[in-house]
């Protein structure tokens, strides 16, 4: 046993799976590859990674099932590999529980990104004091659930319940991409999730409270067609 | 609604001016002519004005007649009144004749033309159904066309950008060791052999890339219709041994067996195409079959005017339902069709190429199973040729698939 994090690689394409192979052990991590999703769930059960690449589109058990068996089973963080075209399955992923994704053809830097992020929220989930369970402490943010006050960066801030609500949510699954849907069933229930505009009113109150400047959001970033992903700590992580 | 008007007015001047014209013409011959010749001549007039502009005119006419009857052929003569009692009741059946017939035939005027009309009823709603079921068929052409389209796109995009994916993932891990040695930033720990890989999979990937372009191209020109057949006289096992010969490198690890018919005429065709086609074939029985086993290639007379060549081998098989499949272009039987294997996959264009070709030689390909019902055959026959076509090579390819 080394104390590497282990990455368990799973696509189709072996070229792709040499290069990533190669390019993760470089950078110090220890890696595995699977050519499907099959092999893939046999080899997280097998070797236990602290975090799985994937593929959507294989022979077998395709990305999307192997997420929805890794749920079942695991918290392990998930980064998809998605091509062009493949939005739907990707945003389906991510529903999944999927944390993040990367889009084809990419650099080994973004996916690294992506990977120290995955990994960093893995190992340091948001702080719940142990002393009185109801705060929470991430990045910028302090909140104390029980009396509903939150500061930013040392300044109090006045939300509404569903802001209040929108934004632990947030921090309690910050560097994840959530998706429209996930948030809006997380937060309104089953019935909104098509409701993309409750969400677009409520994301932008909020960013006008606790971003330094609204029009360019450092917490709540927005993913294009897909949804939000919360930064509590700008300063540490750069994803570009 | 205006010209219904006006020709029904002129319906009515036409009923009272014709039994006018009769009743003198009738009048001026009048010494020929007895009153039974007259009340014909007058129901005639009547049966026309129904048949031509309806009861209403008719009706007129009928009254006009019967009172011309009355007053210039009944006794006594240029009065209303009349004498006879025989001659009242001779009015009287002409009157309900004249307007009996009139309504009559009226009405079977009028329910011949409604005839008319619902037939043209009919026929309207028939063609517009069939405009409605064209339109739909053409739409759903349409759509199934886009719907295809878009996934012809998306098997181009994932061709084009799976090798670059590698190619781009390989570049940025050599980049930034380098840039991490000149700078000293932190340590990418690339060994020897780590960088050798990362540049073969470029160099392999790009290979790939160009391939896979020049698949496309020749595609597109096969389906243009532009594939240039330059048809010579060959021999069909000249034609085979340089695709063997081009195929050597792939099937070094296979056992390959060749079957040429002995005094095989020869044919006429471009051997350059039919090579490739041949080369294809090879290359896929070696891609999709083990290592060791056997590669049959054979060639022989199939009647009076065809070659029969086949590629066979001990793979694992194409299944029936997809022996049409695969000669779709970008279909591929190990990723589409739930083959499992994970060797490395072609383009998807090589059979698509291949079917190409061959029909432009106007031959056919088809796929069966190996001898012994095991493995792939794929046979495919050519023409042998004909001396008299002269302006073939001019002529492009018209049996190939045009869209």
């Amino acid at each position: 046993m080394t104390d590497q994090p282990r990455i368990l690689v799973v696509d189709d394409e072996p070229q792709l799976t040499r290069v990533l192979r190669t390019g993760l052990k470089s950078r110090g991590y220890e890696v595995r590859a699977a050519a499907d999703g099959l092999a893939g769930f046999e080899a997280f059960n097998d070797w236990h990674p602290d975090l799985v690449i994937t593929d959507l589109a294989m022979p077998n058990v395709d990305g999307l099932e192997l997420c929805r068996r890794l749920r079942a089973v695991s918290q392990v963080p998930i980064i998809v590999l998605s091509a062009k075209g493949e939005e739907k399955t990707k945003v389906e992923a991510l529903d999944l529980g999927a944390d993040d994704f990367v889009t084809k053809p990419f650099g080994i830097d973004e996916l690294l990104a992506r990977v120290r992020a995955s990994l960093r929220r893995a190992t340091a989930p948001p702080a719940m004091n142990a002393a009185t369970p109801t705060i929470l402490d991430s990045g910028d943010f302090h909140v104390d659930l029980e009396s509903r006050e939150i500061t930013v960066r040392s300044k109090p801030i006045h939300l509404t319940p569903k802001e209040f609500d929108l934004l632990v949510y947030f921090i309690k699954h910050s560097g994840k991409v959530l998706t429209h849907r996930t948030l809006l069933a997380a937060l309104w229930g089953g019935n909104y999730v098509e409701q993309n505009e409750y969400l677009r009113v409520f994301v932008g109150n909020l960013r006008k409270k606790i971003e330094p400047d609204a029009a360019t959001p450092r917490y709540i970033l927005t993913e294009p067609w897909i949804g939000y992903r919360f930064e509590p700590d700008p300063q540490i992580t750069q994803i570009t | 609604m205006n010209t219904d008007y006006t020709e029904r007015w002129f319906g009515y001047v036409v009923a009272v001016l014709s039994v006018g014209v009769l009743t003198l013409f009738l009048k001026i011959i009048g010494a020929h002519v007895n009153a039974a010749t007259v009340s014909l001549a007058l129901l005639l007039n009547v049966l026309f004005i129904a048949t031509r502009w309806g009861s209403l005119p008719a009706l007129l006419a009928s009254i006009v007649a019967m009172l011309c009857f009355n007053f210039f052929f009944l006794p006594p003569f240029g009065t209303f009144t009349i004498a006879a009692t025989d001659n009242w009741i001779a009015l009287l059946a002409f009157l309900v004749t004249a307007v009996t017939a009139g309504q009559l035939s009226a009405s079977a005027k009028k329910r011949a033309e409604e005839a008319e009309t619902g037939r043209r009823e009919i026929e309207r709603l028939y063609a517009e159904l069939r405009d409605a079921f064209e339109r739909a068929s053409h739409a759903e052409a349409l759509r199934q066309s886009e719907k295809l389209k878009s996934a012809l796109l998306d098997a181009v995009t994932h061709d084009l950008r799976t090798p670059l994916t590698s190619i781009k993932a390989s570049i940025t891990t050599l980049l930034d060791e380098v840039r991490g040695r000149i700078q000293g930033e932190p340590p990418v720990m690339l060994d020897a052999d780590s960088r050798v890989e990362m540049m073969e999979v470029i160099d392999e990937e790009s290979d790939r890339l160009s391939r896979f372009i020049s698949g496309l191209i020749e595609l597109a020109r096969i389906e243009a219709g532009e594939l240039q057949l330059r048809r010579r006289w060959g021999a069909v096992d000249e034609i085979i041994s340089a695709a063997l010969l081009r195929a050597e490198p792939i099937t070094r690890g296979h056992r390959v067996e060749l079957n040429v018919e002995k005094e095989l005429p020869g044919v006429r065709v471009d051997e350059r195409a039919v090579s490739e086609v041949v080369y294809t074939l090879i290359d896929n029985a070696a891609k999709y079959s083990a290592k060791g086993s056997v590669i049959r290639i054979s060639a022989r007379r199939a009647g009076e005017e065809l070659i029969q060549m086949a590629v066979e081998d001990e793979g694992p098989g194409i299944p029936s339902d997809l022996r049409e499949r695969v000669f779709d272009k970008f279909f591929r039987a190990t990723r589409d069709g739930d083959i499992r294997n994970h060797q490395p996959t072609g383009t998807g264009m090589g059979l698509a190429i291949a079917k190409g070709i061959v029909e432009a030689h106007e031959g056919t390909i088809w796929i069966e199973s190996g001898s012994g019902g095991k493995g792939t055959r794929v046979v495919f026959t050519l023409p042998i040729g004909d001396d008299d076509v002269v302006e073939e090579e001019q002529r492009p390819a018209a049996t190939v698939e045009t869209r």
